[in-house]
Formats: C-alpha cells, structure tokens, sequence
C-alpha cells in the first residue's frame, strides 16, 4: 500500500483532469462525495515476541471518499449511460510509525455501446462464485492481513487492474475479464502478522528473509477470466475458465536465496445456486491446473487440484439467519509429488476437509448485529473463529468490535500458521 | 297491477343492492390490486422516516421499480438504496412468487458482490424500519381467511385470519377499506392474547394517472412505541419497465433512467 503512493498520485489527478476535460459541467451536476472517517484498534489476545508490535496488530485512522459521476446532457457518453466512479482511502496507519498512504479503490469508467453489452475500464473490485469467504473460482486478489486484524469486509476484496467485458446475448450471459497487470494477495509476511515461514521452519515474524517474485509486466502474462451464466427459473447456474496465475505464492523458485513464486495457473470451474428446502443451497467446484507443473513430479511447484464446495443458508425468522459449508480440497498427481519430496521438505497434504458455519443476529430492529463465523478442518486440525458485534448508533455512527482466533494444532496448516495473531478490534466510523 | 309493479319494483332494487354488495373475497381481492397491482408497472422514490421510542430518527431513501408479471400474481421488484449512505448504492431484486418463497439477491457494491438473500421470513423488518417486507410487497391473499366486521357507507371492515397461525406473529388482522376505491386505509394487528400491538395507516391518497394511491403511510409499532413515516415522490405508472432490468446485469450495474437522484 505504501510503496504505491508514487505510482498512484498522479493516476488520480490524471483522473480528476479527464472529468473535468471531458464534461462541461454545470455547479448544480457537481457528483456527490460520500464515505468515512474511521479510528481502528486491534489488541492483540496473544503475544508472539516476533512481530513489530506485541500489543496490537491494528492502529490506524481511514478516510474514505468515494463519488459516482453519470454523465449528463445530450453527448455519446451520456447515451451510453456513461458511469464514472472513483472510491479511494487515504490512511495513517501508527503501526508502521504513523505513514501515511493513499490506495485508490476503484477508479473506472463503466458504459453500455450497445443494449446487449456493458465495458468497465480500470481499477475495480472483481467478484464471483457461491462462497461465502470461500474462494474456488474467485481468483481476483484478496488482503488476507486486513481480513486477520479486523479491517472491514470490504478490505478483503483488492482491487484489480482491469477491463470487463460483458455480454447478454439471448442464450447466456458472459462476463470476459481482462488483467493486464498481475496484483497479489496480500498475506502475512511477518512485520503485523507472524506466520508459518518453511524457510526458517516455524513459525516466524519479522526476521523472515523470503520474498516473493512477481510476474514481470508482459503480454504473456496477462491474465483472464470468464464467466459465463444463466437463470434457469430460481436456479443459477455458471460456467468458469481462469487463465493467469496462483494470487497467493505457493511455489519456491530458489531455495538458497528463499525466494517463492506465483505459479501459473488455470481454473475450470463451475456452479449452482437454487432455493432448496426453504433456504438457498449452493455447489461449486473448480479443476486448478498448475501449467508449469502438470504431472505433478516437480516438489517445488504447487500441484494441479480439484476443489468442491456445497453450501446451504437458510432464514430462521426473528432476524437469525444460519449458513453452512463443506469444502474438499484433493491434490492431484499426489504419488508423483510425495515420491520427488526429499526427507527435510515440508509437504502439503493430499486431503483437505474444511467446515465452516454463518450466524448473523439482528437486534433492536436490526441496528445491532451479532456475528459468528466459524471455520474448521478437521483434517488440518486447526480452525479460525470470527465474531463481531456491530452497533448503528445513528445513520452517521457505528461502532463495531470483534475478536479473530486462528488456532491449529500444527504451525504448518493454514490457520495454525495464524495462531499467534489472535486479536480483539474496535472500529468506530462516521458516514457522510 | 299496482301490486305487480310494486313486486317488479322491489325486485328491481332487491337485485340492484345484491349487484353492488360484493363478497369479502371480491373487496379484499380489489383492494389487494389496488395496493400492488396498479399499472403494468410503476416507479417511486420512498423516503422512509424511523423514529424510535427516544424520538430519535433514521432516513432510508430508496427507489422502488416494479412490474407486475401477473395480474394479483407474480411481480418483480428493484429497490436502489439512496440513503443511509454507508448503503447508498446498494441495489435489491426481489422476484416475489404467490404460493412459494421469493426470490432475492442483494449486491453490495463495495465488493462487487451479489448475495442470494435466503428469504423464508416475510414478516422480518424492512431495511430496519417498523415496515415488514410483507407491508412493500404484499401478503398473499391465500394465507387468511377473510370475514366482513363490519361495514358502513364508506368503509369496509375486512377481519383476516392467518390459515397457518403458527407461521405468523399475529393472530388477525383487521383492515379498513374506502369504499370509494378500494383503498385499504388502516391494518391493525392483535397479537395471540388478542392486544393491539401494530398498524399501518394511510395518511394522504393521491390521484396520479388516474391511479388512487397512497403517497403518505405510517407503521407503527405500539409495542417498542417505535414508527416509520413513509413517503413516495415521483410516482409514475406504467412507464415502460421491461422484465431484464431485474437481472444481475442490473443489480450489478443499476438502470441509470429510472434512478435519477
């Protein structure tokens, strides 16, 4: 985020130069600005000694501005239906010494040539898929570190780089989605969150020595995703195709000088969605083929796999509703990639099961909010616990607060390797 | 003959006053389409007012796109949150089903995620206010047994009891309808002990396109002394609606001509 800072700047009054130019506006057509002022506390439960702080993981003031800018009068623009949106958050974040940033959100321009096709061009956030915090066809990039320390759920979404393209011919909807530009998840790399680092063989925080090589700026690494989909009456179904690469580096390009790297990747997915016994079931599954590594024999690359998911939410009156989900997860070619393994090598498992379950409470007509959501593997045998209570003091006001509770018998497993960054947050914000 | 003429006479009203005294089920049915059903479809902008028990208040303001699939039937709504404005943008599509449950999805735009809303429970709060969903969309006419209360020269008195007891909080309702035009103008709501605990009241009707409607309504929660003042501006019928302005394209991507601020 911040390193950013000085590539971003001048997109943005680029951006407010382009509006400016591009529409005589009139004093009365001047867009709307909204957003928030947020204060963010995060406490750490547990102290791991190995972080920059031992007693928090958050700290930080957010100022949110966003605007949404159709454009007006009787031009080509205007006829298409032409949408300017720009969202961006200004931050000072005191666990890095009060630094302050600016992360531009969303800044794109959406319009419809035609009756049967939509454009969007540049940064925005990318979603699809059935899961709930669970991503099989959702490749699009994602803050993990926000997501631990309690930011707000829209943090967890990055944005991403991007033309969208959508068409709605009778038959099918589709949804083409060009990336020129790479952009990784956000994980925990040891400076606010601890985490599992293979390198240095436990759990690890600031003096991790690895880093991750990004793929360079370059046409063949552009990426792609497709969607296509359709309602069948009350049923959804989707067709997906991902061609890019692993948003989270799982892969090791040279051991001695503990660099990893993010593997290139294609995804065949596919799911439905319909009422089922009074509530909304979901399927979803997704082929990953690992391209640099497709029989499986390389120990240093991530294996191809296949992943499942179902799920169910169902309303139980009084404000309370309930969703679970079922994820399996089974590595690919797992003989030939145990048989490459050399005795000291951390390896994955064939296997993963993961259960997850959504509580969400409503109170004093629904302005507080009880939430429990509750991950859990038994076959990684670690799970994640997130609760939150959120109170809507006035339109203006709320003030949230949450605890985060990795744990895992292992330091290898993906919430184990969390255990140590198990927190409690207090957000308050004011919406204008 | 004089006794003839008086036998045709008596006849004659006899029969006119059977043609104008409809049956309950033919009052509760008309004022049901004069609620809902009006126009092929329509578009209002609802600006909500919550005023809770400490006279504190809350605004939602929303525009409101609807088209009626089927007569008394089937119906597709699209709701776009204006204000609060942590939820401005937001957008809502409900296809609402007679005899099973709607269809919802909701689209947060922040993460540029559309939501199946699973949406067994009808008689949940809209949008926080002290209106249900079942008050904007309507309850099905087939859930309540409909009985006459009473009747005077301007309104029926409808008494409706839910079929299901068990699927609702109340244990009747009665409603209030201007003869005139079939208007409901105030529900009133007993619970299982058969105490007053809820209404909703119209509180201005206007004629627009030659549609009676409700432009000003009240709900009123006499339990948590809580209220909801609604209003509707920039009402219009029959305006056009096509039946793809209630997909995902446009929950994603919200039909700018029919949302002007």
């Amino acid at each position: 985020m911040v390193k950013g800072v000085e590539l971003k700047k001048p997109v943005f009054f680029g951006f407010i130069i382009f509006i400016c130019a591009v529409s005589p506006v009139q004093a009365a057509e001047l867009p709307e600005w909204h957003g928030f002022v947020e204060q963010a506390f995060g406490p750490t439960i547990s102290r791991s000694g190995l972080t920059k702080h031992n007693d928090y993981n958050m700290l930080e003031q957010r100022f949110q501005l966003k605007t949404r800018y159709a454009i007006p009068g009787e031009n080509l623009l205007s006829d298409w239906n032409g949408v300017f949106t720009y969202k961006g958050d200004f931050v000072l974040d005191e666990y890095f010494d009060t630094t302050g940033s600016y992360e531009i959100r969303e800044l794109n321009f959406a319009f419809s040539p035609s009756s049967m096709l939509d454009i969007k061009a540049g940064r925005q956030i990318l979603t699809w898929g059935t899961g709930d915090y669970l991503f099989i066809n959702d490749l699009f990039p994602k803050d993990y570190i926000s997501f631990y320390i309690g930011r707000d759920d829209e943090y967890l979404k990055k944005p991403s780089d991007a033309l969208r393209v959508s068409v709605y011919p009778k038959l099918v909807n589709i949804d083409f989605v060009l990336i020129p530009h790479f952009t990784a998840n956000t994980l925990p790399d040891g400076d606010r969150l601890s985490f599992f680092d293979s390198f240095q063989g436990g759990i690890t925080g600031q003096d991790t020595q690895n880093n991750a090589v990004k793929p360079a700026w370059q046409a063949e690494n552009f990426e792609y995703a497709l969607r296509l989909y359709r309602s069948f009456g009350s049923t959804e179904g989707a067709l997906y195709y991902y061609r890019g690469f692993d948003p989270s580096p799982r892969s090791y390009l040279d051991e001695a000088n503990r660099q990893l790297f993010y593997e290139r990747l294609d995804v065949y997915g596919a799911s439905v969605r319909a009422p089922f016994a009074g509530g909304i079931a979901n399927l979803e599954t997704g082929y990953y083929r690992s391209r640099q590594d497709a029989q499986g024999g390389n120990r240093l690359i991530e294996n191809s796999a296949w992943k499942w998911l179902a799920g169910y939410e169902k309303d139980l009156g009084n404000d309370l509703k309930i969703g679970l989900q079922y994820q399996y997860e089974q590595k690919l070619n797992y003989d030939d990639y145990a048989s490459a393994l050399l005795s000291q090598d951390y390896y994955w498992d064939k296997y993963r099961h993961l259960l997850t379950q959504r509580l969400t409470k409503f109170f004093k007509n629904q302005t507080v909010m009880l939430g429990l959501f509750n991950f859990w593997s038994p076959s990684d045998k670690d799970g994640y616990v997130r609760a939150s209570c959120a109170y809507d003091i006035s339109d203006q006001w709320k003030l949230t607060l949450g605890v985060n509770i990795p744990w895992g018998e292992d330091d290898t497993t993906d919430f184990g390797s969390m255990k140590k960054n198990k927190n409690a947050f207090v957000r308050v914000r004011y919406s204008f | 003959m004089k006794k003839i003429l008086v036998l045709i006479g008596i006849l004659f009203f006899a029969s006119n006053a059977l043609a104008v005294e409809l049956t309950v089920d033919e009052v509760v049915s008309k004022a049901n389409n004069r609620s809902y059903y009006q126009g092929k479809d329509s578009r209002a902008k609802a600006n909500m007012v919550v005023t809770d028990s400490q006279g504190r208040t809350r605004q939602r303001q929303l525009t409101i796109l609807k088209l009626n699939i089927q007569d008394g039937g089937d119906q597709k709504y699209f709701v776009y949150f204006h204000k609060p404005n942590d939820v401005k943008g937001m957008s809502y599509i409900v296809w609402k089903h007679v005899g099973k449950d709607d269809d919802r999805w909701l689209y947060l735009p922040a993460m540029d995620l559309v939501r199946r809303i699973a949406a067994s429970d009808k008689r949940s709060s809209f949008a926080g206010t002290t209106f249900l969903y079942e008050d904007i969309s309507g309850r099905s006419i087939d859930l309540d047994i409909h009985e006459l209360d009473s009747s005077d020269p301007d309104f029926y008195v409808v008494k409706n009891t839910p079929k299901d007891v068990g699927a609702v909080e109340f244990s009747y309702y009665t409603v209030k309808i201007d003869k005139s035009n079939f208007v409901p103008m105030k529900a009133e709501y007993f619970d299982k002990s058969g105490k007053l605990y809820r209404t909703i009241e119209a509180l201005e009707v206007k004629d627009i396109q030659g549609y009676p409607t409700v432009t000003k309504m009240k709900a009123a929660d006499l339990n948590a002394n809580s209220n909801t003042v609604t209003e509707f501006s920039e009402i219009k019928y029959d305006i056009g609606l096509k039946e793809d302005i209630f997909t995902e394209r446009f929950l994603r991507n919200p039909p700018q001509q029919w949302l002007k601020e």
